[in-house]
């Protein structure tokens, strides 16, 4: 097969893999933007997946199930907000509670709606004219549903939010220095508790992709992890929407590639790529002064309490 | 939680009952307890070191994975034989999770770098190099074909007591590491540095204390300490190396949980481990007798783990509030 | 004075007799109800592996009124003695289920230390007095679901979704190979490993990749529907594993493999209650049941061998075939069929002359593959492209 042929598919399976990555990834960024670390993401994007699948399956309405799956990660990521800017608990254990509580749930509750199928899923959608563009039209344009298109042009609009308006910036000094943000008279607390929650929308709405449109189906533990490696896109992506999209289709190439070039090369060493990618380039550019104008938000992973400093 | 057990037909008592009997009440549950305990604790101990440090360790899965490969390596492919091959496993396995642990707390200290997320990467990539040898180089001749090693030769295998599996010297190496930890976080001057470079950076590096020595050797001790898990785990209990997954079960990450329960205090996490060799015993018995879908185990442990967190709010108010 | 010894004798064999019963009151006794225990590696609902063997479980617990019985899901390798300890202690198994070649030795380990109960192990090979061997081979359905996949292609690629290259795989795949060049000779069939029983994520990249590459008919071994939703996406055929995954895509699932679990768990229970098995004769007990024993079947739903949409297209095809000459394909599946179901087998897919891709002879004509060769295989039949871990 040409090379027109690896660069087709392995754009076209960057975005169909990448997608679940990217929606968590934004949506980690915003919370760590504002200070809070969220380990629980792997929990809320399975709820998300259930909940998903369940209301889709009932009502045979795939966007009903999206829009019910990201009000359930919203609603997780409440408990985690909860603890970890109300309470100030330890924000790495909160997260990964939280983690244990949404596999176990989902895996209970999820018992009897195994190995059913779903026929009423996302739909494939092919975009007019900019598939007919050789070589990018069939690999980026070409049979994707909606959902990830629109995500894809989510990130310029969360990107801007983030760096231009007045709410980005708010959001970026508390994550920075909440005494000083506290002191101008922002409240910490509530731009904490809209990060996480956006956080766990974004979470159940990737989780709710896998479930109703790249695979539609309802597996335990169906995730496999995805969550972890959003973690790890966000930290890869310096906490910037655009990066993050890089860093999530790159991820999906990857992954994609190491299973096209598994006559080649030993699937196990394809697979770690990522993450020995993932750190190479934290190294390379760490070197010198990008450092600082990308570093993590000062402020992440401490709880913040008035009047303590 | 007790309307989970309800939704079940079980009554909450009994299911509360059951775990706490299951795990502790006769020998055999509580040998379970007990080796659900020792990569905890050792995992845990480690664990408090790295995080006086205020270094995010992890990725103590992967150390645990690396020391078990260590043991594997010296266990099956190092042609040494006799009474040494334990000691020299345990000793591999505590420099190769140091190892591992190294490359972060550098990372980290020279450049930087989140260490968050270089522990999580280092995890899986543990766990592929570990797929790898059992798919390649390490599979063993006598498996048929299946990824696994051989099983060990009987001098490479830890004493267990009776026919359990709770290898005891892995558990004694363990108590005795949580008493060192706590005389070295203490008494000792390296552990003084490590509680400072934690708790008060500037301060630190005011009076002139290396940051990168401190932290590496705070790494260093977890990781190994991680890495002498992997080796109870792999010498122990599997007597083979096998899929990573088998090896670390999650062990890593519980440990974090443990670690922080334990205000990360040493001493603390030999009760803290106790607690969630108990909690993980007592799965087994629901899973098996009651007949409880065994995700319902998790959720048990999640409403736990916030039931304790929100109690440990109260408990530092009560104080604060004395204090003022 | 015989006549005395004799008394003597008998009365002493009587009491020693007595004693041993009573020492070993745990037996089971033949004719008392049967609690038996079924240890899965997997969740119940991985729709695969062990949802098949669950499934085969309730079959067997609704068919005997004598029998119950208990299982535990998720079980690690290293918890097969504890969960036996349970099994039996707690529970009062007499016969305990391991469904995994993961539990080999734990269950070794746990047969020693129960001497009184019944074990039975499946796809291993390690045996005891205490502890039988099962195992239900699909190779020949594999075999027959590539005579149709060499027939549909219309690229001359198949691909094959392979989980963990170990010899039960193979020889599957090298079935499905042997099936489709024997219909088709300018057939390949890729292969693709995602070194895994059960994840969707890596099947469908895996099904993706091989897409990519052409094929355009696939099988799989993997513990869910994933690629049989992927090929028929892209409008490919394919062929179900494992469990009735006709539903998930009935306009492109021609066939696949299906499992009967509980016709061996009949069985072995049946001879239990008889007293013909006990803790004490299992040393040569090895199921190797086949077609032929109704444990396996060639479907992807109970009762349709294969899916109506593509019978008159298999019926429409005919090949020139060396022994029966010109034949249609679906007639040539069917041929094959009642060879390899009849009681006397007269056609096993291993038999000679086959020569594997590096063109060594592994099969002389004539010959038929053992069981012990079958078990054990690890070399790639001609006709297979693509990386295959561990090639002799």
């Amino acid at each position: 097969m040409g090379w027109e042929s690896w660069v087709i598919s392995t754009f076209a399976r960057a975005l169909a893999y990448g997608t679940p990555l990217l929606l968590g990834t934004l949506g980690e960024i915003f919370a760590e933007r504002s200070g809070v670390l969220n380990l629980g993401i792997e929990g809320m994007m399975i709820m998300g997946a259930y909940s998903a699948f369940v209301v889709t399956y009932t009502t045979g309405h795939p966007w009903l199930g999206i829009l019910v799956a990201a009000v359930v990660g919203g609603a997780f990521s409440l408990i985690h907000a909860f603890a970890t800017v109300t309470l100030k608990a330890n924000q790495v254990v909160s997260g990964l509670a939280l983690t244990m509580l949404g596999l176990g749930l989902s895996g209970v509750l999820g018992r009897s709606w195994v190995g059913l199928p779903l026929f009423t899923t996302l739909r494939n959608v092919t975009v007019p004219g900019l598939s007919a563009i050789p070589i990018i039209g069939p690999g980026l344009f070409t049979r994707q549903n909606l959902l990830v298109y629109i995500t894809m042009l989510l990130v310029p609009i969360l990107w801007y939010i983030l760096f231009h308006t007045r709410i980005g910036i708010t959001i970026r000094a508390v994550g920075e220095d909440p005494a000083a943000a506290d002191s101008l008279g922002v409240n910490v607390d509530r731009v904490r508790y809209l990060c996480v929650v956006v956080g766990g929308v974004f979470a159940g709405i990737a989780g709710a992709y896998l479930s109703v449109a790249y695979r539609p189906a309802w597996t335990e533990g169906m995730t496999g992890g995805m969550g972890w490696i959003v973690i790890a896109l966000t930290i890869f992506a310096f906490w910037n929407p655009v990066y993050g999209l890089l860093g999530s289709y790159l991820f999906a190439a990857l992954y994609h590639l190491s299973y096209r070039l598994q006559t080649w090369v030993s699937p196990e060493l394809l697979k770690a790529m990522p993450y020995v990618f993932a750190i190479i380039i934290l190294i390379f550019v760490s070197r010198g002064t990008l450092q600082k104008r990308m570093g993590s938000p000062a402020a992440l992973g401490v709880p913040y309490t008035r009047g303590e400093e | 939680m007790a309307i989970f057990f309800a939704a079940y037909g079980v009554s909450p008592a009994r299911a509360y009952g059951a775990i706490l009997h299951g795990a502790l009440g006769n020998w055999r549950g509580f040998s379970e307890t007990l080796r659900r305990m020792i990569p905890l604790l050792l995992c845990g101990v480690g664990l408090t070191v790295a995080f006086r440090a205020q270094f995010w360790n992890i990725g103590a899965d992967g150390q645990l994975l690396f020391g078990a490969m260590a043991a594997t390596w010296v266990a099956l492919f190092s042609g040494l034989q006799g009474p040494l091959v334990i000691p020299v496993m345990f000793l591999a396995g505590f420099v190769a999770g140091a190892l591992w642990g190294l490359i972060p707390a550098v990372l980290k200290v020279k450049m930087g770098i989140n260490d968050v997320i270089t522990t999580l990467m280092m995890n899986y990539i543990a766990m592929y190099v570990a797929l790898f040898l059992i798919h390649g180089p390490w599979k063993g001749p006598s498996v048929r074909g299946y990824p696994l090693t051989d099983i060990f030769p009987p001098a490479a295998r830890i004493p267990t007591i009776g026919d359990t599996h709770v290898h005891w010297p892995t558990l004694v190496l363990g108590l005795v590491l949580a008493i060192v930890a706590y005389i070295m976080l203490n008494r000792t001057r390296s552990g003084f540095e490590i509680k400072v470079v934690g708790e008060n950076p500037h301060a630190a590096r005011f009076a002139g204390m290396s940051e990168l020595k401190t932290v590496v050797i705070a790494m260093l001790i977890s990781g190994g300490l991680a890495g002498l898990a992997g080796v109870g785990e792999v010498a122990g209990v599997q007597l083979r190396l096998l899929d990573p997954n088998q090896i670390s079960m999650g062990y890593g990450y519980t440990a974090i949980i443990v670690a922080w329960l334990a205000r990360k205090n040493p001493l603390g996490v030999i009760i803290t481990a106790f607690f969630f060799g108990v909690l993980m015993a007592g799965g087994d018995v629901i899973k098996v007798n009651l007949g409880l879908p065994f995700q319902l185990i998790n959720v048990f442990n999640g409403v736990i783990m916030f039931f304790l967190i929100g109690s440990e709010i109260f408990m530092r108010y009560r104080i604060a509030l004395r204090r003022a | 004075m015989h006549k005395r010894i004799a008394l003597v004798a008998v009365l002493a064999m009587v009491l020693i007799g007595g004693l041993v019963v009573v020492a070993t009151a745990a037996e089971y006794v033949p004719g008392a109800p049967i609690k038996a225990g079924f240890i899965y590696i997997g969740p119940v609902g991985d729709y695969g592996w062990s949802h098949a063997h669950d499934v085969a479980r309730q079959i067997v617990e609704n068919e005997f009124p004598w029998l119950s019985t208990v299982y535990v899901e998720t079980v690690g390798t290293g918890e097969v003695v504890s969960t036996v300890d349970k099994l039996v202690n707690d529970q009062h198994c007499n016969v305990i289920f391991t469904t995994s070649f993961d539990f080999m030795d734990g269950t070794v380990a746990a047969a020693a230390k129960y001497p009184d109960v019944i074990f039975a192990h499946n796809s291993g090979f390690k045996r005891a007095p205490n502890l039988a061997t099962y195992m239900a081979d699909f190779y020949q359905v594999y075999y027959l679901n590539g005579l149709a996949a060499g027939a549909l292609t219309e690229t001359n690629k198949l691909g094959y979704v392979g989980a963990v290259p170990i010899p039960e795989v193979k020889r599957h795949l090298n079935a499905f190979v042997i099936g489709a060049l024997e219909v088709n000779p300018e057939a390949t069939v890729d292969v693709r490993w995602i070194n895994e029983w059960l994840n969707p994520a890596a099947a469908k990249e895996a099904a993706e990749a091989l897409i990519a590459d052409g094929c355009d008919v696939f099988a799989f071994t993997e513990d869910t529907p994933t690629v049989v939703q992927v090929a028929a996406e892209n409008g490919f055929p394919s062929f179900a594993h494992y469990s009735p995954m006709y539903k998930f895509a009935p306009d492109y699932v021609v066939s696949g493999e299906m499992v009967h679990w509980d016709k061996i768990y009949a069985d072995f229970l049946q001879k239990i209650y008889a007293g013909t098995y006990t803790a004490h004769n299992l040393q040569n007990v090895d199921y190797w049941w086949l077609l032929g024993q109704g444990s396996v079947e060639m479907a992807a739903e109970p009762g349709m061998a294969i899916n109506p949409v593509y019978v008159d297209k298999l019926k429409a095809i005919t090949i020139d075939h060396p022994t029966f000459g010109k034949i249609s394909v679906y007639d040539l599946i069917e041929t094959r069929l009642n060879q390899m179901s009849d009681p006397g087998i007269t056609f096993d897919p291993y038999q000679g002359p086959i020569y594997d891709r590096k063109g060594n002879l592994q099969v002389a004509a004539g010959a038929w593959l053992s069981v012990d060769s079958l078990v054990s295989l690890e070399w790639a039949v001609k006709g297979v492209v693509g990386p295959w871990p561990g090639e002799p």
